[in-house]
């Protein structure tokens, strides 16, 4: 599926290699997704000496299209699904016994089995669904179903950053605090349209820097609620610099024709997991801080929220630079 | 409902801006303690109930366009809070009810929350 064709070359050789790099990153990230990271646990089976009709009613009831079919001591000894039951109805045998009717021969996945493996098994056989088996008891621990994948990959899909060559240019340059994370241009700070120290001494002091920015908007006369997702996702961002960072911060603030650009940098201790800090709510904040009424964990949430577009980069040890642009023409909705 | 009226219902002490308290009119309330949700969840004109009395209220407040915060479950507001108050304009109440009881004084009045729900 990686396999480039050369033949076709609306691309050019650039872009190819980009993209390439880009597969590379995704494989990366996706091959290594286990059967147990992506089953739904809560699996729902039955006795063979069940009927169909009661396989039927079951389906009905927990709203789902097969069944594994395990005798008592929970091994796997059948699968019973929807066209089963179909054809039952059709051919009036919905009373049998589902040992009768059933699929012996079930076609299953181990819980270490990967992505990949999983997604081929789906389209060599066409089934619906596969029981995930432990690999040592060979009981039935999940199911796992098409839609299970999707669900999988969209929530791993929220986590990544995807970088294209203008941020390998970015991370590659080693002085990160003078080239836009999001635009890949070189940042004249002294350019900014509107700049803000950011005092991480005093927790009190914490949402000066965004009001100012606030009132600086509005007095440009932009619209109140464009204003006000700046405001709120700048007002995050400063917060977590007096929190987190130990060190001093400093609020740039862009205007251009069609987008406003906040930049929030620290020179401090930085994001040891970013993927955990990206989740709602999870905190690393101490318990002193959620009596200022923070620490709820959905800074980063929040500011995803308010932005159109948002890059952070972090290093520890080194700090943190949050990068959002929030576009001045969209009509986006409140949400 | 005016807040002079929501005032009353709460027994609570207008410390800045009662000039406004005739004028500024509630039609949506929110309590939260966490600034991350007041952030999250506020509409502008919304009526914020909160258990904290730092300055952060009221520039959290600010940021969303809240016009009034009620403080409850506190003895004191410092004068930081109240000076940050006057400065962006925002009434600030403080209240002795608590804040359960505070919420569902003006639930019966038929004060609604963010979303508009209201049995």
């Amino acid at each position: 599926m990686t396999k480039k064709d050369e033949t076709v070359n609306p691309v050019s050789k650039d872009n190819m290699e980009r993209l390439d790099i880009l597969i590379d990153e995704l494989k990366g990230i996706f091959s290594n997704i286990k059967a147990h990271e992506i089953m739904n646990t809560s699996v729902v089976v039955i006795m063979p000496d069940r009927t169909l009709y009661q396989a039927k009613e079951l389906m009905r009831l927990r709203k789902i299209s097969g069944l594994p079919v395990c005798d008592e001591n929970g091994m796997l000894v059948g699968i019973v699904s929807i066209e089963d039951i179909i054809k039952a109805l059709e051919n009036n045998y919905i009373n049998d016994k589902i040992e009768r009717w059933m699929t012996k021969n079930v076609v299953w996945i181990s819980e270490d089995e990967e992505l990949i493996d999983i997604v081929e098994k789906f389209s060599r056989y066409g089934f619906g669904r596969f029981p995930v088996l432990n690999t040592e008891t060979h009981r039935v621990i999940g199911i796992i179903t098409k839609a299970d994948i999707l669900s999988t990959i969209l929530n791993k899909l929220k986590n990544l950053y995807v970088r294209d060559q203008r941020m390998t240019n970015v991370l590659e340059n080693t002085d990160l605090h003078s080239i836009s994370l999001i635009t890949g241009e070189k940042l004249d700070k002294s350019g900014a349209d509107f700049y803000f120290e950011i005092n991480y001494t005093d927790i009190n002091m914490a949402g000066v820097g965004a009001a100012k920015l606030r009132e600086f908007l509005l007095s440009k006369g932009f619209n109140e609620e464009l204003v006000r997702r700046v405001a709120i996702a700048t007002y995050e961002a400063e917060t977590n610099v007096v929190i987190h960072s130990e060190s001093i911060g400093k609020i740039y603030c862009f205007i251009r024709d069609d987008f406003i650009k906040v930049r929030v940098e620290d020179y401090g201790k930085g994001i040891e997991n970013l993927e955990l800090a990206m989740q709602e709510g999870f905190s690393t904040a101490p318990d002193y801080i959620r009596e200022f009424g923070f620490g709820a964990g959905m800074g980063l949430v929040n500011m995803k929220r308010c932005s159109d577009k948002i890059v952070v980069v972090s290093e520890v040890g080194k700090g943190v630079i949050v990068e959002m642009l929030f576009n001045i023409k969209t009509g986006r909705e409140e949400t | 409902m005016k807040l002079s009226e929501i005032a009353k219902i709460l027994n609570a002490k207008i410390l800045t801006c009662e000039d406004k308290a005739d004028e500024i009119d509630i039609k949506i309330v929110g309590a939260s303690d966490m600034m991350s949700d007041v952030l999250l969840i506020a509409k502008p004109g919304m009526l914020l109930i909160t258990g904290l009395n730092s300055p952060q209220v009221i520039r959290t407040a600010n940021i969303v366009g809240i016009p009034a915060v009620v403080v409850v479950r506190k003895n004191v507001v410092p004068s930081e809070t109240i000076e940050a108050a006057k400065n962006f304009g925002i009434a600030l109440l403080h209240s002795p009810i608590p804040m359960y009881v505070a919420c569902g004084k003006l639930y019966e009045k038929k004060l609604k929350d963010v979303a508009g729900i209201i049995e």
